[in-house]
């Protein structure tokens, strides 16, 4: 089931960057908005990422480990 | 009197700081940022039932956290955060069976417990034509509990800057120093290390969306297991890996965001989990946005997950009770508000977070107590010069 599941993630991922289009800088405006952004609010996302880290056994994934805390 | 660490909330560690410029801005800051957050989480008690004798409240923490960015020079910005949190609470000490056999648990104390935590990260990054490197060096402080960490990335934009890449290392060196170690026969002082590797592209699909896929390995080693818990032995050395996609796509009729964000998780205590995040960034007009968010968590028991302590046990034989080794599933739901008023802007969010093993894609052959459910609400400010 695991495999399986890393499978769909994968074709998923590859289907979605076969579809790309060549885009110019001055055609990015929309991808440019701050509500684009992978994180729009740093603070937040640390604080949801740190919640998480805190009380589920997973982790990672987003970025480096970095440090700082023993609670998991 | 137990204090266990707050790491609860605790840390804001330094995830999201430690590849600042992972998305897609790839030029330097152009002016000041300064943000301050605050925010109060706190956990639902636990009923009579699942902790018959024992105090039922769990922890209530509150966190500021300080953030500025700002440019130096034309090539350079840098980054500083700081967070200082406060709790009180208490979490669970051991586990034991009812009458009938079904697990009940006992908390520490809460009634004494109270600590502080606080922790600064300085960054710096450096703005090249095709890509960006930078840095930055940590240390918190508990009163049980240090931490020193440093992180490294680079950023390299490749095919008329459509594919960006990214590579970054992290490390920390973390030491353990339990209260009344002597009076409870805990350890005295152990140390934990751990180090990161992150490997992550991204992509531009066209006009109005992007894709980003991040694979991470992490690597701890040392004293892994809670000094807290009456009953607590674990591996000394841990691997995690965890693949992430996100996908970002605006859609100009609704004048809206779509964040999809997907996460699969795997370690060696055994543990695989699944995560998977929708976002819907509303801006309403030109100065207010609305952002409904749902997110689902499940994950698999960790190999020596038990649910009843079980005191018989040789303590060369692995054996945890820690709810978050358990199998469970989780749903959670937020919805924060933001206003622009130009300079200034203003947040305010409000999350649910609820588990439960019935919520579970894994298989339960023991179900935990002591699952969390909480509350948090968080009120924003930033202000850019």
């Amino acid at each position: 089931m695991h495999k399986l599941h890393l499978f769909v993630f994968f074709l998923i991922s590859v289907c979605m960057l076969s579809a790309c289009t060549q885009v110019r800088s001055w055609e990015r405006g929309y991808l440019a908005k701050k509500e684009m952004a992978w994180d729009p609010d740093s603070l937040e996302g640390a604080l949801n990422d740190h919640i998480f880290f805190s009380k589920e056994a997973s982790s990672g994934g987003n970025s480096t480990a970095g440090g700082g805390c023993g609670c998991n | 009197m137990k204090k266990y660490r707050s790491r609860s909330l605790i840390a804001l560690s330094t995830s999201a700081l430690a590849l600042p410029g992972i998305a897609l801005s790839d030029s330097p800051p152009v002016e000041t940022t300064l943000a301050y957050k605050f925010s109060n989480y706190k956990e639902d008690d636990l009923s009579r039932s699942e902790a018959p004798f024992s105090d039922l409240e769990r922890y209530d923490i509150d966190v500021h956290q300080f953030q500025l960015l700002s440019p130096v020079g034309r090539n350079m910005a840098l980054q500083v955060y700081a967070s200082h949190e406060t709790l009180t609470g208490a979490s669970p000490w051991f586990t034991s069976s009812d009458t009938n056999g079904n697990p009940i648990v006992s908390l520490s104390g809460a009634s004494g417990i109270s600590d502080k935590r606080s922790e600064l990260s300085v960054g710096g990054r450096y703005y090249m034509q095709n890509g960006t490197i930078g840095a930055n060096v940590g240390y918190s402080e508990e009163d049980d509990y240090k931490a020193t960490y440093f992180g490294i990335d680079g950023v390299r934009n490749f095919n008329n800057d459509m594919t960006t890449v990214t590579i970054g290392f992290s490390f920390s060196s973390d030491d353990i120093f339990p209260t009344d170690a002597l009076l409870f026969n805990r350890v005295i002082s152990k140390d934990k290390r751990s180090a990161s590797l992150a490997f992550s592209v991204s992509q531009v699909i066209n006009q109005i969306s992007t894709i980003q896929s991040t694979v991470s390995i992490t690597e701890l080693t040392g004293f892994l297991s809670d000094p807290y818990k009456l009953r607590d032995s674990r591996p000394e050395n841990k691997t995690q890996v965890a693949w992430a996609t996100s996908y970002r796509r605006f859609f100009d009729s609704a004048n809206a965001a779509l964040h999809i964000n997907y996460r699969l998780y795997h370690d060696d205590f055994g543990i695989d989990s699944q995560t998977l995040e929708f976002a819907w960034h509303q801006n309403l007009n030109s100065s207010w946005q609305l952002v409904p968010s749902v997110r689902y968590y499940s994950q698999s028991a960790a190999d020596f997950f038990i649910n009843i302590d079980d005191f018989l046990n040789p303590l060369t034989n692995f054996q945890s009770s820690d709810y978050r080794l358990s199998a469970f599933g989780a749903f959670s739901g937020g919805l924060s508000v933001i206003q622009d008023f130009g300079e200034w802007s203003a947040n305010f969010t409000a999350e649910r977070y609820v588990s439960d093993e019935k919520y579970s894609t894994y298989a339960v052959a023991q179900p935990s107590t002591a699952l969390t459910r909480y509350f948090r609400i968080s009120l924003g400010i930033e202000f850019a010069f």
